[in-house]
């Protein structure tokens, strides 16, 4: 064996070690596919997601397979002396074949992504509370309409103060950018939504159960970048309205005396 | 032809070493190719060095290697280093050596705007790293969003500027050498080099120069406007402006730039297959006809880096579909290069390893991307890390594994010597063990939520998978360096190669190693795109022996 045959299987010893040592420590550490969704837009991400995911993984699989095939039973070596490939130049109906199909795989996933898009991504008109999200150098601001502002200043940390939403509620969300652009995304809940200076940009979310979860500024705003967390945390309707109340006494003994 | 009456170079022999003044200024393109290349590989060991002070930021939480405002200006150089001074400075340099050898010419058509073409590029490079002597080089990421990039969040430095005015010269230089490359191809062939008959490299670096062609403007148009705002108080992309528009313009160019990357390595993979599997191409025409589809899909799929800033529907709809067919062409591509090995007698030489490398990891590149066209996949996977995974594979998995097998091909044809093969053997695996490494489990570190351009994190749970894309990126540097030392080393100490070692189908390969600096003493008659073959096999026939294909 020379040297340049051992290569690979040195190589390959190496990380395999080093596979076995990372298992030990890492229970869940990696996740292959979204945390699981708590808003019935982000559930249909997520079953697109997976929809997606069959004809990727059969053509995936399929065509590692040829070329792995190509590379062990084709090499010179395997052939036997004297061997003089046959001289294709190609072959109209397999390339005719290996065009229409693609095509018609890409069709189906694109007129399937369509129809979500038309579902969850217009701006909803029948929502039961409005919030008007704004981002800004480096935090997140919402508004309920009613005096009650929420202000999430960013901390590295991440222990910024909750964006509260009842449960069994259609909250629309309405981005508004006053500095640079920022996108707000809480993974569990949906996509993101940039918010952007100059126009609204809409989003919703409709969560059914108690729970907090967390998000970034998926947008590059400055050094405060890393910052900018987000936790959401929705409240049963009691504990909603109690924390409204208290918002609101808070607001109303703050109130601006005019001077 | 013109270029005869240009005084001719100095007489020079194979090694990198030459007298400065050639050098400043040859007129061969041979040459230029050579400083383009050599430019690349500057850029990417310095782009490099980037990347690792960036992992060594993220292996763990809270890391405060370098501080954020550092971080922010560390990711904005390494994504332009790789992008615009790397990758399609070297792809340029390849072409410039190669496309008027495999085309039976002399020299490029305009030789002259050659070399100033290339001069441009250290001009745009130095220009770039200017801006960390002015208070702080762009930190708004390679893409530079406005309005972060204006004036009202950007004062403490000219960071910004001096990255706009070195993309513009860029751009001018871009647009110079499609030009010529364009003009070379149509008016320069050798007799009997019909269309039909190019070499595949020399049609993919058509499609590459359409586009430059096309898309730099825009680029530089853009960047003027960013100046305009910021040097004149304009309100093109400001709060108050269109920041968005910034995004359209920035896309027109920048998407396309993904294919400008990836063809050229395109027309090295099919050329390197056929001669290391002894077959002719699979389906040459439908080659032809998928590189031109990719290039005219390539243009009208922009906005699909835009899909969360909130447009209508229908138009995010429109370049949803644009974009998955884009996998139409790419299909009829990598099956077609599968067909051409299938059968054949395939030599896994160094070149070929990373053919099959490339195959292998592109593939998952290919079919992450239809992933991210669909819109409500996408607004998960947007700016997350399985886009810095997806855009790692086809940008190295893709471009930077074919650059490699170019280079263990075409360097015994540049320097007249062979690459040691067992520090290329090692050059590959670490290459493919690394880099998969490195980026096949980032993946999930953006479905579980991680943002790109993030200095630092808090997130535990993503702590494992960062430490195991650190160590990966480490062994990737190595093999970079393995490369490099190769290639210094054979350059002056590797076996001498002849003309054709690898018994080649296209004409660089009929002449001398390295070529004189008139290319050919007579360019062989030119009956198919496979010229060289040609001759090989009328040679065996006047010999009266068997033709000793596959030996």
């Amino acid at each position: 064996m020379t040297a340049r045959d051992r290569a690979p299987l040195y190589v390959l010893g190496l990380i395999a070690g080093a596979f076995l040592l990372s298992s030990c420590e890492a229970p869940g550490g990696v996740a292959p596919i979204f945390p699981t969704p708590v808003s019935p837009n982000g559930q249909d991400i997520y079953n697109l997601y997976e929809l997606i995911s069959i004809p990727a993984i059969i053509i995936f699989v399929g065509t590692e397979a040829a070329i792995l095939w190509v590379v062990i039973r084709y090499r010179r070596s395997r052939q036997p002396a004297g061997y003089v490939p046959p001289q294709i130049h190609g072959h109209n109906g397999l390339e005719i074949g290996w065009t229409l199909a693609p095509l018609a795989i890409v069709i189906a996933i694109a007129a399937y992504s369509f129809s979500v898009l038309q579902q969850d991504f217009q701006p909803v008109s029948n929502p039961d509370m409005t919030v008007i999200v704004s981002g800004h150098q480096f935090g997140w601001n919402y508004d309920y309409g009613n005096g009650v502002v929420v202000h999430q200043e960013g901390t590295l940390a991440g222990d910024v103060t909750p964006f509260v939403v009842p449960t069994h509620t259609l909250v629309k969300l309405v981005f508004k950018g006053t500095d640079v652009i920022h996108s707000w995304w809480v993974p569990a809940i949906s996509g993101k939504t940039d918010a952007v200076p100059g126009y609204d940009n809409y989003s919703w979310l409709k969560i059914d159960q108690p729970g907090t979860w967390h998000g970034e500024c998926a947008e590059l705003c400055g050094v405060g970048h890393s910052t900018m967390q987000i936790i959401v945390q929705a409240m049963d309707k009691p504990a909603y309205t109690e924390w409204m109340y208290a918002q609101l006494t808070a607001v109303s003994l703050a109130s601006p005396s005019p001077s | 032809m013109a270029t005869t009456a240009l005084p001719r170079p100095k007489s020079y022999d194979d090694t990198f070493f030459k007298p400065i003044s050639l050098w400043l200024t040859t007129t061969d393109h041979k040459l230029i190719g050579i400083m383009y290349m050599a430019t690349g590989l500057i850029s990417m060991v310095i782009g490099g060095i980037f990347a690792l002070i960036i992992r060594l930021q993220l292996s763990q939480p809270n890391l405060s290697v370098v501080d954020a405002e550092t971080y922010n200006q560390l990711i904005s150089a390494h994504g332009v280093t790789m992008i615009f001074f790397f990758v399609t400075i070297f792809l340029t340099g390849i072409a410039n050596y190669m496309v008027p050898l495999m085309i039976g010419a002399r020299d490029m058509a305009f030789p002259r705007v050659n070399l100033l073409g290339f001069w441009l590029v250290p001009v745009s490079i130095l220009l770039y790293y200017g801006g960390f002597f002015t208070g702080g080089a762009l930190d708004a990421g390679w893409t530079g969003y406005a309005p972060l990039t204006e004036k009202a969040y950007q004062s403490h430095s000219l960071g910004v500027d001096f990255w706009a005015l070195s993309i513009i010269v860029w751009a001018i230089s871009g647009i110079m050498a499609s030009t010529n490359f364009l003009t070379t191809i149509v008016a320069l062939r050798a007799p009997g080099m019909k269309l039909t008959r190019l070499p595949l490299f020399v049609w993919a670096q058509i499609s590459t120069s359409i586009l430059l062609l096309v898309v730099g403007a825009p680029l530089a148009a853009a960047m003027i406007l960013v100046e305009f705002d910021r040097q004149l108080g304009t309100q093109f992309f400001t709060t108050t402006g269109r920041p968005v528009l910034y995004q359209h313009l920035f896309w027109f160019f920048g998407h396309p730039e993904v294919y400008i990357m990836i063809l050229p390595g395109f027309g090295m993979i099919s050329e390197i297959i056929p001669v290391f599997a002894r077959k002719p191409i699979f389906g040459y025409m439908s080659m032809v006809a998928a590189l031109f589809g990719i290039v005219f899909l390539s243009m009208t799929v922009w906005a699909h880096h835009m899909f969360t800033v909130g447009m209508n529907t229908y138009v995010e709809g429109f370049f949803m579909i644009m974009t998955m067919l884009i996998a139409v062409p790419t299909g009829i591509k990598f099956f077609n290069w599968i067909a051409t090995a299938w059968w054949g007698s395939i030599e896994f030489t160094v070149p070929m390893k990373f053919v099959f490398g490339f195959l292998a990891t592109f593939l998952i590149g290919g079919i992450t991307g239809v992933y991210l066209a669909s819109v409500p996949v996408d607004t998960q996977l947007h700016q997350s890390y399985f886009v810095v995974a997806h855009l790692h594979y086809v940008l190295f998995g893709g471009s930077v594994f074919t650059i490699f097998a170019g280079v263990y091909y075409w360097f015994p044809k540049i320097t007249g010597r062979m690459m040691n093969r067992a520090s290329g053997e090692w050059n590959f695996w670490t290459a493919f063990v690394g880099f998969n490494g490195t980026f096949l489990i980032m993946h999930t570190l953006g479905l579980e939520g991680m943002p790109r351009r993030i200095a630092t994190y808090t997130n535990a749970t993503w702590a494992t998978t960062n430490l195991i894309i650190t160590a990966s990126s480490f062994l990737l540097a190595f093999s970079v360096l393995l490369f490099l030392i190769n290639v210094v080393r054979s350059w002056n100490h590797g076996e001498i190669a002849g003309n054709d070692p690898w018994e080649a189908n296209t004409l660089e390969w009929a002449t001398s190693s390295p070529p004189p600096p008139y290319n050919f003493e007579g360019v062989p008659p030119v009956r198919s795109f496979m010229p060289l073959r040609d001759l090989r096999e009328a040679e065996a026939l006047a010999g009266g022996q068997a033709a000793p294909a596959g030996a």
